[in-house]
């Protein structure tokens, strides 16, 4: 820390002496912070890798802008409603932690800034940022909305097969199944027995049901949510193709798997007890370390297998955006956080700490690849990815519930695939008919 | 002889007490029923208007709705009895004479499970029940039982609630009634117990009079607190899997906090609070009358 702090003051006065060139290449983080030091700004975090690692790396920006930084860790199932409630309320939120499906109704109600408030202001935006720098995919889903970028990736996730090589090779397998009818047709049999299973497919009903589970056998079918016209397409035949499979491949699951949250599942593979799982890219660093798992050398990553129409991952992750709520000085500081810690010079260290950047430059040095054996699958999947892999508007708190219900519903076999689709899709249906998507009210905004 | 005390003087200890229960009880009510008349969603606020009683139609209307009142009023009808069962046992046997270090041993043990917070009571079941690592299903195979699947599968997630609800307050039935066996004169009991051998006849003839009170603050505060059973079973199943533990104190939470419709979540609560009001009249009419 001491080298760091040592490092900006030389950068400081580096810059300082340069006064004479282009403003660009004046602009300094400390510079640009000078007015809003003793800021302190209130943000929402997750207890998951990638806020741990931001956490490490607060006291590095704190020293150098003198802006506090006030983080409070809740769990992710009461991230949206705390911020709801505080932006309803005009509350002390100063930056917006955004999932994917959140930012159409965060935008909509106006609770977000866009990022061109700042990026249009020369002391505010390091000329280094870089948008294209970011993968496009993972900027247009998890910050933009209606083609204006709100928020900036900051804990970015793709959904990757992680597995236990020496599982696979006892069962005669020297990789990982290329597709989801391999996994349920060839690999299931084969590593379901004496008490361990294939695969655990996270599905406890809240949105691990409708995101983790339903959706990733919606897209590599064929299937999605809606069609082009906003109605239902739960009931075409790859999307209940995909959800049949589903349902199939439950015999090579643990019992109970309805009950299975991503703790529950990423602890399935970490201790033995299951040889696959499609889980977020930001667990590895749980699934690596040997304080949280048994794996060791046994742990290997693979893109999520291919279905009739492709990959088409699971995509999911956060953005920071700066809260309309918050006063002019809060929002230049939160602005100069968000850009911070997002940014390339970052990005690295983000990685180290545990952390998944959406930088594509951070992912170019082929000996990272090396040490993160996530990479490889992390960058093909975020070629592959689909942004509305949960359609990401305002109607998405409504439709979560509806789909986690009837999802898990089918899963218990309480009703068939069919029932449950057509039921999903006319409540799915009703709520967007309220909102005013089939009347003309609303444009079909994806 | 009568003391006349001044208006002044009983408005004055009176006021504060009323004034902070308007404040803290009937202002948030009253801002309840307004909400409940209106299309009220906290993501939606441009579109609020009232919409009259159309929220409680739908409600009365919901299957999900009764669905989750149907889940709680069976929780109550098994719980409630078997906690009165337990309880009254636990206390006759507290009340007999001698072991007095025991029974205040007892007596203190008692207050553990209460004293617990609800949500650290649901997370502790979350655990122990846990099909691989829970320290219940590692038991059961200690006596050569497969593990069960407590909270993966709809009815055993049911039943681990309600025996789960069962440990909880257990306890509390019996600390109240055992409060309640204080009140039986010592003479009256000793002289029943002269007249007859049987504790069933001292029970039904001397104890259970003496009871009744008890009995009836038992049922109501034990209704409304099945009726707003949230914590537990929310961090134990979260009304999982499926809808097997959404209890309606569960499903409103849903309705206002993940749905963020707090219009419908305040037609629902209403609807919940007039039928504790109902059941709590009923109980007092039905049981309580022959001691007052």
């Amino acid at each position: 820390m001491k080298l760091l702090t040592h490092a900006s003051a030389l950068a400081l006065v580096a810059s300082a002496g340069l006064g004479l060139a282009g403003k660009a290449q004046a602009w300094s983080l400390e510079e640009a912070a000078k007015p809003y030091a003793g800021t302190e700004l209130e943000v929402l975090f997750l207890d998951r890798p990638g806020y741990a690692a931001a956490i490490k790396m607060l006291p590095e920006f704190e020293a150098a802008t003198g802006i506090k930084v006030n983080h409070t860790t809740v769990p992710y199932e009461n991230a949206l409603g705390e911020q709801v409630r505080d932006f309803v309320a005009g509350g002390d939120l100063d930056i917006a932690l955004i999932d994917l499906v959140w930012i159409g109704n965060f935008a909509e109600n106006g609770w977000i800034e866009p990022i061109e408030t700042f990026t249009a202001n020369a002391d505010l935006a390091d000329p280094d940022l870089d948008m294209a720098d970011f993968f496009p995919l993972v900027v247009n889903a998890f910050g933009g909305w209606n083609g204006t970028i709100y928020g900036l990736p900051f804990d970015n996730y793709s959904g990757l097969m992680f597995y236990n090589s020496c599982m696979l090779k006892d069962a005669g397998f020297d990789k990982p199944p290329e597709t989801w009818a391999d996994l349920k047709d060839v690999y299931g049999p084969a590593l379901t027995k004496d008490g361990k299973y294939a695969f655990a497919l996270q599905s406890k009903r809240n949105e691990t049901q409708s995101a983790d589970s339903f959706a990733r056998m919606l897209w590599p079918f064929g299937g999605s949510f809606l069609n082009a016209e906003f109605k239902s397409n739960l009931m075409s035949p790859e999307s209940q193709a995909g959800l049949t499979f589903r349902q199939d491949l439950m015999q090579y699951m643990p019992e109970g798997i309805v009950a299975y949250d991503h703790s529950e599942t990423v602890n399935a593979l970490a201790q033995g007890d299951v040889a696959m799982i499609t889980e977020w890219s930001a667990f590895y660093s749980t699934l690596a370390s040997p304080e949280t798992s048994k794996l060791g050398d046994c742990l290997a990553v693979a893109p999520e297998p291919m279905g009739p129409a492709g990959r088409k991952p699971a995509l999911g992750g956060f953005s920071l955006a700066v809260a309309t709520q918050a006063d002019d000085a809060e929002k230049a500081a939160g602005w100069l956080f968000i850009q911070w810690v997002t940014s390339k010079a970052n990005a690295g260290k983000y990685l180290e700490l545990g952390g998944v950047p959406a930088r594509q430059s951070a992912y170019a040095d082929p000996a990272l690849a090396a040490t993160y054996k996530f990479i490889p699958a992390l960058v093909e999947s975020w070629k592959d990815g689909v942004p509305e892999f949960r359609p990401r508007f305002a109607e998405w708190p409504a439709i979560t519930e509806i789909v986690q219900e009837w999802g898990t519903k089918m899963m218990l076999g309480e009703v068939s695939v069919e029932e449950g689709a057509k039921t999903i899709g006319e409540k799915m249906e009703a709520v967007l008919a309220e909102a005013g998507y089939y009347d003309g009210k609303k444009p079909l905004a994806q | 002889m009568t003391t006349r005390v001044r208006r002044r003087t009983i408005a004055a200890f009176l006021g504060p007490a009323v004034a902070a229960l308007a404040l803290v009880g009937i202002a948030p009510l009253l801002y309840a029923v307004w909400k409940s008349l209106h299309y009220f969603n906290l993501t939606k606020l441009a579109q609020e208007r009232y919409v009259g009683l159309d929220n409680y139609a739908a409600v009365l209307t919901d299957a999900v709705f009764w669905q989750a009142m149907g889940r709680t009023a069976t929780l109550f009808a098994i719980a409630v009895p078997v906690q009165i069962a337990l309880g009254l046992t636990i206390a006759l046997v507290l009340h007999r004479p001698g072991l007095t270090f025991w029974k205040t041993l007892t007596r203190l043990s008692l207050v553990l499970p209460m004293a617990t917070t609800y949500a650290v009571v649901g997370l502790l079941a979350q655990v122990m029940l846990n099909q691989k690592y829970g320290v219940f299903n590692q038991m059961l195979g200690w006596v050569g039982i497969d593990a069960i699947n407590f909270i993966g599968d709809p009815t055993n997630a049911f039943i681990a609630v309600i025996l789960w609800d069962i440990w909880q307050w257990t306890p509390f039935v019996a600390l109240v009634l055992l409060a309640g066996l204080s009140t039986v004169p010592p003479e009256i009991e000793e002289a029943a117990t002269l007249e007859t051998r049987s504790n069933w006849t001292v029970l039904r003839f001397v104890q259970l009079p003496y009871l009744v009170p008890s009995l009836v603050a038992v049922l109501i505060l034990r209704t409304a607190d099945t009726l707003k059973l949230f914590d537990m079973p929310f961090t134990m199943t979260r009304g999982g899997p499926g809808a097997a533990t959404e209890f309606i104190a569960v499903l409103i939470e849903r309705v206002g906090n993940r749905q963020f419709d707090i219009g419908m979540a305040a037609a629902q609560s209403i609807i919940m609070l007039a039928l504790t009001i109902v059941l709590a009249r009923l109980y007092i009419r039905l049981f309580y009358r022959e001691v007052r």
